[in-house]
């Protein structure tokens, strides 16, 4: 069993949280204007903040969104075609139509993102996992998703311990571009090939332990539903409907 | 040996694609120890779909986004053009395309154009032709020299993704060549590899 950490948003069951992620990407494109995507991403961060997660996602949020959406702007607000210059420099024009277009397209990509990032945030990868299982999804696919996340740490150490080796042989690892494009195959190379070679043993591993045995597998790892999900997912599908029925009736 | 969609997924199939996903992941990050100009970042799918097949291939590039898109989900949307990269390299494999470095650099060639025509019209629509990296720098030359963005974004692709992926393609090439042919006889598409 899950163990209750007794803060709502987190002890939601993993789909419940899902819905709220979906809830936001949907009503994005139903409510008008650039306002309500922008309001969002304060909501997912209240959110956060309520879960204890804050730090964690307002890095992410100004590391990953935050370089694209001055991309965006810049890019957007002097190229996309449209009349009304604002201001412009030989030949480089501000124009209105971008700059409504940036504030709309960013305040999507805000919105969404946002509550993506709020998503892993708040659900680990094993909760996921697991909800999909109960879904009917393959416990193979349990094994490959959770098994890649041990994998990638453990990786990164052995590619660091290989240019470390490679680099008592010789390898030079730093100086011009073709000094460290040439570290690049020595380093790959055995980190590919050792990588690739311990399936092998582990086929053996896991097919000793009934793997691919055709009978239905028992988890030790158990959520539950409760009747606080019931209460958000009606609560969300109430707010949906409200806020279609306020957009037909406008 | 059976081939295709419900045969593909072998215990040992299964298991190369934590492995093909790590490979993506890891190399993104070395990439950028060594500060090279390139995302070298679909090796890993191409590795699996190369001996593996197509759908295994397939399965690597969409769970590499999906992985990906845990921190930065952004790259969510392209997990399509990953998943488009194992199916071709797989389709490629099977008709016997990594035979020589010749023909794999035309597979690299045909495989560009793919990924282009599949990544720039997520890239535009739901990006507004804006990444974020080095590429937006090229893009916006490509801009500002007159050109729409459809345009822009296709060229400053070309440019990129064609060093890019013919060039992950010689390396996964060679890493293959390199491979014991005691394992690369248990994979569904590895015989082609096999006797160099």
């Amino acid at each position: 069993m899950k163990e209750k950490s007794n803060n709502l948003l987190l002890d939601l069951y993993p789909s419940t949280k899902f819905l709220i992620t979906l809830f936001i990407i949907i009503t994005v494109f139903i409510v008008k204007g650039y306002l309500y995507g922008y309001l969002m991403v304060p909501l997912c961060l209240l959110l956060a903040l309520y879960a204890k997660v804050f730090k964690e996602l307002l890095g992410l949020l100004i590391k990953t969104l935050l370089v694209l959406i001055t991309f965006i702007f810049l890019i957007q607000s002097f190229f996309y075609p449209g009349d009304t210059i604002l201001w412009s420099w030989s030949f480089l024009s501000l124009r209105q139509e971008g700059i409504d277009f940036s504030l709309l397209l960013t305040s999507r990509i805000g919105a969404i993102g946002s509550a993506l990032l709020l998503f892993f945030r708040i659900t680990s990868v094993k909760d996921i996992v697991y909800s999909l299982e109960q879904l009917g999804l393959p416990s193979k696919v349990t094994y490959v998703v959770l098994s890649t996340l041990t994998i990638i740490p453990e990786m990164k150490k052995l590619s660091m311990t290989i240019m470390d080796a490679q680099k008592t042989r010789g390898v030079e690892t730093e100086g011009n571009l073709r000094v460290r494009a040439k570290a690049f195959l020595p380093t790959l190379t055995p980190l590919i090939l050792t990588s690739v070679a311990s399936t092998e043993e582990r086929a053996i591993t896991l097919e000793a332990r009934a793997f691919t045995a055709p009978v239905k597998k028992t988890s030790l790892y158990r959520i539950e539903k409760t009747k606080k999900d019931t209460v958000v997912r009606i609560l969300l599908l109430l707010l949906l409907i409200v806020i279609i029925v306020w957009r037909v009736a406008l | 040996m059976k081939k295709g969609l419900k045969f593909d997924f072998t215990l040992i199939a299964i298991l190369l694609i934590p492995i093909g996903v790590a490979i993506n992941v890891v190399i993104s990050q070395l990439v950028q120890v060594l500060r090279i100009p390139l995302y070298l970042d679909a090796i890993g799918t191409m590795l699996v779909a190369m001996i593996a097949g197509p759908w295994v291939g397939l399965v690597t590039g969409g769970l590499t986004n999906v992985i990906k898109s845990i921190f930065s989900p952004t790259e969510l949307p392209f997990a399509i053009v990953s998943m488009v990269i194992g199916l071709t390299v797989g389709y490629f494999s099977i008709k016997k395309m990594f035979t020589s470095v010749g023909k794999t650099i035309i597979a690299g060639v045909i495989l560009t154009f793919i990924v282009i025509i599949v990544s720039t019209p997520i890239s535009v629509i739901l990006f507004g032709g804006s990444t974020g990296d080095s590429s937006s720098a090229v893009r916006a030359i490509f801009l500002a020299s007159g050109q729409g963005i459809w345009k822009s974004v296709f060229s400053s692709n070309l440019l990129i993704e064609s060093i890019d992926k013919i060039l992950s393609l010689l390396i996964t090439y060679t890493i293959v060549k390199k491979m014991s042919d005691r394992y690369l006889s248990k994979h569904n598409y590895g015989q082609n590899f096999l006797d160099s």
